[in-house]
């Protein structure tokens, strides 16, 4: 295993979350570095490594551990995959609209970790709004919980939101609960092929039932999903006007990423004008509705500057969610830090006092 | 407790003579909010803006003065109480609605511009803010921040957390900063998930920027009377097992339909053991194939007397029963405790069983009414205050009941909050590592404990009998 050039002095893989902690813990005790790593789709993100002693191979908290089909939710250990997830809930009609890119094998804690979200955030929001509860080990070899198993809590502050998105600065996510959805009553798949499709798009987000997802190309395809009941999807398929696709244009579209990938994040109405300026040759696909875009392949230095700028002046952000260690170096992988970035510091330094935890990577 | 005369001079420098309130009579009328409990601030401040919060905060901090930021005071778990005395920060002179964004669905607005009034400017523009708590017509969007507040139509549409994008904060050492914002991902932690629902314990949000959706097409509304509680609990779980999210799922106990009829005349069947209201929305398609279809399952489960509001008027008059029914509730006993817990949605007809078996050992009435398709319960205890010795046995029932909603793998608030009305149940539902982490965000933001203090941690240290203060009259209040 190699993470930005780095390779790692031994490899553990627990298999329970006390596990987890105790190694955390004795990491963090020796002074040591440590990475965990879940399905390893997303191991290029994040600034390069300052040190690497332990990888964290998280694979081995595979339990789904608990499933209630009337209450709609799930708790499921952090190793478990995307894909293991949702093939259980389809068993009794249900899911949860996880959808990254660069799937499949992503684990529950890898992609919550990394904050990724895909076409379905168009409908039902990124990940944030649908974790229930969160357990997670800390460096000092606790296990906190946060939330709970029941799909609406205030009580206590909610912890969940901390740790998502946080690369695992903030401890090591072992388990997660979800609030889960039943699958739609109906759904179908329209697909067009256009040259001006910024437009079309912006058609199709004005149906009075907006569609659940919808992606747009850079070889100038349109991707939709209709979902609710059949009446209704059948009059947005009419108004849309849109020739039918099959469901499988999805996965297809979900196994989309690259060695060098940027990912950019703008209030939706600016979202055309960042995607221009990466150049009328450039390979991307973007949720006009949400305001994301994937932008891959061929990106140096020069061009992640120009639309950073352009993102940034938006209020939003371009990330690097894989590159090589010299371009990361260069440019970075976060862009311009937050304003609140002292605030975040002192977080940190409250649950990661020794940087024991994938150092370098995130907040510095 | 007062605080130093060179202390309010140095207030009334900030927000204006007129703004400070520190006279023994006045400070009372700020004693309470809709909690069963009270305490006296020092000084009511009421600042016209983000700066004189700023200014008002960094003069606390040095004079080590509790801060408690307040807003319509409808709060049901003494989130606005000044436990410790120090200032309430009242934010209702902040608002305005600073901006309706039609094209990005946005609205940005100040912390005390009331939830019905942001519906009613945003309604205009053919859109809608989805929170509702039963409260609107009173409580602040800042409130609702600070609290997670709920509402009927979460169960579809979610909590205030997946409604608020931005907040602009002021932090106890008087900076300030904005989290958030109209951009999908953020670099950094989320601190703005972390700030809403900490109950002001990490700073004052003075500024509040949401989403915003279309109103719907269509919206049909339906009533329906079944036998039982636990009839009435199978048909929720029966809906929603069939793959039906309605954007409502509302349930009323036998007494509560009967307070609401006799005072709403809304039309319930006063003799059902409980009602269900359901709303769907969406397509006129979508609505009648819903509607048809949550009609069948109502009628597999016993259903009678299924009635659908033909129009906009009898909507209201069903949805006006259900969000006034606990003022309602004082037609039967002058006082009321109002609990709110969460069990996993197919526990309900455990609990309320539960709470029934309680009520009745306590001899005190009780009346369920509450979001049924989130599990969401809110138990309310009624009681008459002149009966000697009562508030301790209708804390005890409470406490019971919502040991009950634990015991039954739920939790402590859905929507309420913990603020000083649970903080002593926490460990309840947390370990100690569990809390831990969350004293760590705190003193991270708050390090001197200023902010809120005695909120949400159980404080080993408190009196019990602070909590038995005098209990708010049915009359006064219109929300739970």
């Amino acid at each position: 295993m190699v993470v930005d050039g780095l390779v790692p002095v031994r490899v553990e893989k627990p298999s329970t979350a006390e596990e987890v902690a105790g190694l955390l813990r004795a990491a963090a005790e020796a002074g040591e570095a440590i990475v965990p790593v879940g399905g390893g789709r997303a191991l290029g993100f994040g600034n390069p490594l300052e040190r690497f002693d332990v990888a964290l191979e998280m694979l081995g908290l595979n339990r789904v551990i608990e499933m209630s089909q009337g209450d709609m939710t799930v708790s499921v250990e952090a190793g478990v995959t995307v894909e293991e997830l949702n093939a259980e809930l389809a068993k009794v009609g249900q899911f949860v609209p996880i959808d990254p890119f660069n799937a499949p094998g992503h684990t529950v804690g890898g992609v919550l970790a990394a904050g990724l979200s895909g076409p379905l955030r168009m409908r039902y929001g990124s990940p944030r709004e649908f974790v229930i509860g969160l357990r997670v080990a800390l460096p000092d070899g606790r296990l906190a919980s946060s939330g709970g198993r029941v799909v609406k809590n205030v009580s206590g502050y909610d912890l969940n939101k901390l740790h998502q998105g946080a690369l695992g600065s903030m401890g090591v996510i072992v388990a997660a609960s979800f609030k889960v959805f039943p699958r739609p009553l109906h759904e179908v798949t329209l697909e067009a092929r256009t040259r001006d499709g910024w437009t079309e798009a912006a058609r199709a987000l004005e149906l009075p039932m907006p569609p659940v997802a919808l992606e747009l190309t850079s070889d100038g395809r349109l991707l939709v999903r209709l979902a609710g009941t059949r009446d209704a999807v059948r009059r947005m398929a009419r108004e849309l006007g849109w020739p039918e696709a099959p469901d499988e244009v999805w996965s297809e579209h979900s196994r989309r990423g690259g060695r060098v990938w940027a990912r950019v994040s703008v209030p939706p109405g600016k979202l055309r004008e960042v995607v221009e300026t990466f150049g009328e040759r450039a390979t991307w696909w973007a949720s006009p509705g949400v305001g994301v875009a994937h932008w891959v392949g061929d990106i140096d230095a020069e061009g992640v500057q120009l639309a950073r700028a352009a993102a940034e002046r938006t209020g939003g952000t371009l990330v690097l969610i894989a590159a090589s260690v010299d371009l990361k170096r260069q440019v970075g992988t976060w862009g311009s830090p937050p304003a609140t970035l002292p605030w975040m510091l002192r977080l940190r330094d409250a649950f990661d006092p020794k940087r024991t935890l994938s150092p370098g990577r995130y907040l510095s | 407790m007062a605080l130093p005369g060179s202390v309010i001079k140095q207030l009334a420098r900030i927000v204006g003579d007129q703004h400070v309130v520190h006279s023994p009579n006045d400070l009372r009328i700020f004693e309470r909010d809709g909690s069963i409990t009270g305490a006296v601030p020092e000084a009511i401040v009421l600042p016209a803006n983000r700066d004189e919060v700023v200014e008002v905060v960094k003069l606390a901090a040095k004079n080590r003065i509790p801060i408690v930021p307040r807003g319509a005071g409808t709060g049901l778990s003494g989130g606005a109480i000044t436990l410790r005395g120090g200032i309430a920060l009242q934010l209702t002179r902040m608002r305005r609605i600073v901006e309706i964004d039609p094209i990005a669905r946005t609205a940005t607005v100040e912390p005390g511009v009331v939830n019905a009034d942001l519906q009613h400017a945003v309604g205009r523009q053919g859109l809608f803010y989805a929170p509702d708590p039963s409260s609107q017509k009173a409580c602040t969007i800042g409130g609702n921040a600070a609290e997670n507040s709920g509402g009927p139509h979460c169960l579809y549409y979610g909590v205030t957390t997946n409604h608020v994008i931005g907040l602009e904060v002021v932090f106890a050492d008087g900076s300030v900063a904005w989290l958030g914002g109209d951009a999908p991902d953020r670099v950094g932690l989320d601190l703005l998930g972390v700030m809403v629902g900490s109950e002001g314990t990490l700073g004052t949000i003075t500024r509040i920027k949401v989403k915003l959706l279309r109103l719907p097409e269509a919206v049909v509304t339906l009533m329906a009377a079944f036998p039982t509680v636990d009839t009435a609990s199978h048909a929720v779980s029966d809906v929603i097992g069939h793959g039906i999210v309605p954007a409502a799922l509302e349930m009323m106990d036998r007494v509560t339909i009967g307070a609401v009829e006799a005072h709403y005349r809304a039309g319930y069947p006063v003799d059902a053991g409980a009602v269900l209201l359901v709303e769907v929305d969406g397509l006129r398609e979508s609505c009648n194939e819903l509607a048809g279809a949550i009609e069948r399952i109502l009628h597999t489960n016993e259903a009678t007397g299924l009635r659908i509001a033909a129009d906009a008027e009898e909507r209201e008059l069903l949805w006006a029963g259900r969000k006034g029914a606990i003022g309602a509730l004082g037609r039967i006993r002058p006082n009321y405790y109002l609990h709110d817990g969460v069990v996993p949605r197919t526990r309900l007809p455990d609990v309320l069983r539960r709470v029934t078996e309680i009520g009745d050992h306590y001899r005190l009435p009780v009346a369920n009414v509450f979001h049924a398709g989130d599990g969401n319960l809110h138990p309310n205890i009624l009681f008459d205050l002149r009966d000697d010795g009562v508030m301790d046995q209708v804390e005890k029932a409470g406490e019971e009941m919502l040991y009950a909603v634990v015991e039954l793998g739920g939790t402590l608030s859905g929507e309420h909050g913990i603020g000083i009305e649970k903080n002593a149940f926490m460990p309840w539902i947390y370990g100690p590592d569990d809390l831990d982490a969350m004293l760590r965000v705190k003193q991270v933001f708050d390090p001197t404990g200023q902010l809120n203090p005695g909120k949400i941690f159980p404080d080993p240290d408190r009196e019990p009998a602070t909590l038995r203060a005098r209990a708010g009259f049915c009359s006064e209040a219109q929300w739970w």
